[in-house]
């Protein structure tokens, strides 16, 4: 199943709603290369409120989308991390470092609009 | 407790002890308990059906010379019902029905002890001199033939293990239980997660860190992060008196889970003696934000959340730059 990619104003959110193969994964991490490009994007959050786990695979993905985000000039917040989830991964001895992380939707846009107001306002 | 009450009460005892028919005739195996047997002890059945009054009476007057058994000989209701149930005993151990109805009644005796605080010796010498008042009058019906007699007895006695590891079960299992409460109640203290601002959670750990607790621990606080909204933690581990490679690693993992769900943890209180030995073993411990103290958690934790404290009459200083 294919992750749909909302964009709002400067930044695109992937809401991530049902567990995701390994080629769900690769697909996102094409699609949000290209639409940063596109859509001249300054970040990017990934939404995984949905999932109750997060595999060593795709958390080298969304590692690997990040820091290709960074390439591009967008910020990647990953939001909505389950409390289950967390627990999950640091037992497997995996940590997304390297990786800002935000508590929901909400605060992940919060984070983001702080790190564009501290880079100084757009010229459009 | 009506009688429905207690039997049910019961049936759930013999369920946590896994008390099946399984589980009962294995117990039977164990102590050698057979079909031949049953023949022997019904030859002795009227003999210790005509002095059960009195090998009762042996066996709780044993009980009242001793100061360790005086919770349960000074407490009639406790003592009534002891009696009434070791009567019973004697009758339902030479009928040769050995089956769930008899371990119920067991464990109901083996309960009423563990209430009564018995100790295991104590009981174990009562029941001693119990089965030898038993053995002596057995002896006696069959002075002629010692031999048979001498079978008999060994026989019943069999019984008489088999109820033994029944009690002592019973009495082990009822102090696991005291020590598993205790450690649920140590728990629950130990580990409270506190909002002290809005966004801001401290979470004081105090005394040993085991992997059980650390996951405890860690739930706790992951659930507090949510359900708080919290931005930032302060961990205050002062009352944590030693901190190893695995305990380090333990506190690793949950500073790792609150970052994954967007909170910054603040360790704090590492003492002069912890954070030497933590150096000595070589643990890497630099992904984490450490402060010294507490108060200067809590003021460094402040100053991420973009607040500034002022004392009445200060004036106010102008808004810093990285501010919007």
């Amino acid at each position: 199943m294919a992750v749909p990619i909302l964009k709002q104003e400067d930044v695109l959110i992937a809401q991530v709603q049902a567990i995701l193969s390994d080629d769900d994964l690769n697909q996102l991490k094409d699609d949000l290369s290209n639409r940063i490009g596109r859509a001249r994007s300054r970040g990017v959050i990934i939404d995984v409120t949905a999932l109750d786990v997060l595999d060593s695979f795709a958390t080298r993905t969304i590692r690997g989308i990040a820091y290709t985000a960074k390439l591009r000039g967008a910020n990647t917040v990953v939001v909505g991390i389950q409390p289950d989830v967390a627990f999950g991964m640091v037992q497997l001895g995996l940590s997304l470092e390297g990786v800002e992380t935000a508590l929901d939707l909400e605060e992940g846009l919060a984070f983001l609009r702080n790190a564009a107001n501290s880079r100084g306002p757009r010229v459009r | 407790m009506t009688v429905s009450d207690r039997q049910r009460s019961l049936q759930s005892s013999m369920h946590d002890m896994g008390l099946t028919e399984e589980a009962i005739e294995r117990r039977k195996r164990i102590v050698g308990l057979e079909p031949a047997d049953l023949g022997r002890i019904a030859a002795v059945k009227d003999v210790v059906a005509r002095g059960a009054e009195e090998f009762m009476a042996t066996f709780f007057e044993f009980l009242s010379k001793l100061d360790e058994a005086r919770p349960l000989v000074t407490s009639h209701g406790l003592l009534d019902r002891a009696r009434q149930l070791k009567k019973a005993h004697l009758a339902a151990m030479v009928q040769g029905e050995y089956g769930t109805r008899y371990v119920e009644q067991r464990l109901e005796l083996a309960q009423l002890y563990a209430r009564a605080g018995l100790e295991m010796l104590v009981f174990l010498g009562a029941f001693h001199h119990l089965l030898r008042a038993i053995g002596s009058a057995i002896m006696k019906q069959f002075e002629r033939s010692p031999m048979e007699g001498f079978e008999n007895f060994m026989s019943l006695q069999k019984v008489a293990f088999f109820d033994i590891g029944i009690i002592v079960d019973v009495l082990v299992m009822e102090r696991e239980r005291t020590i598993r409460q205790q450690e649920e109640a140590i728990r629950e203290l130990s580990t409270p997660v506190l909002q002290v601002r809005d966004r801001m959670l401290l979470l004081p750990i105090i005394g040993v860190i085991d992997t059980h607790r650390a996951r405890l621990i860690t739930e706790s606080l992951l659930r507090a992060i949510r359900a708080n909204r919290a931005k930032v933690v302060v961990m205050d581990v002062t009352g944590v008196a030693t901190i190893d490679s695995k305990v380090a690693n333990h506190l690793l993992q949950t500073v790792t889970a609150a970052r994954l769900m967007g909170a910054l943890v603040i360790v704090t209180g590492l003492s002069s003696e912890v954070a030497q030995s933590l150096v000595a073993l070589g643990i890497e411990l630099s992904k984490i934000n450490t402060v010294g103290d507490l108060q200067g958690g809590l003021e460094e934790a402040e100053r991420v959340l973009g607040y500034r404290l002022l004392r009445n009459g200060d004036a106010l200083p102008p808004p810093t730059m990285t501010e919007n």
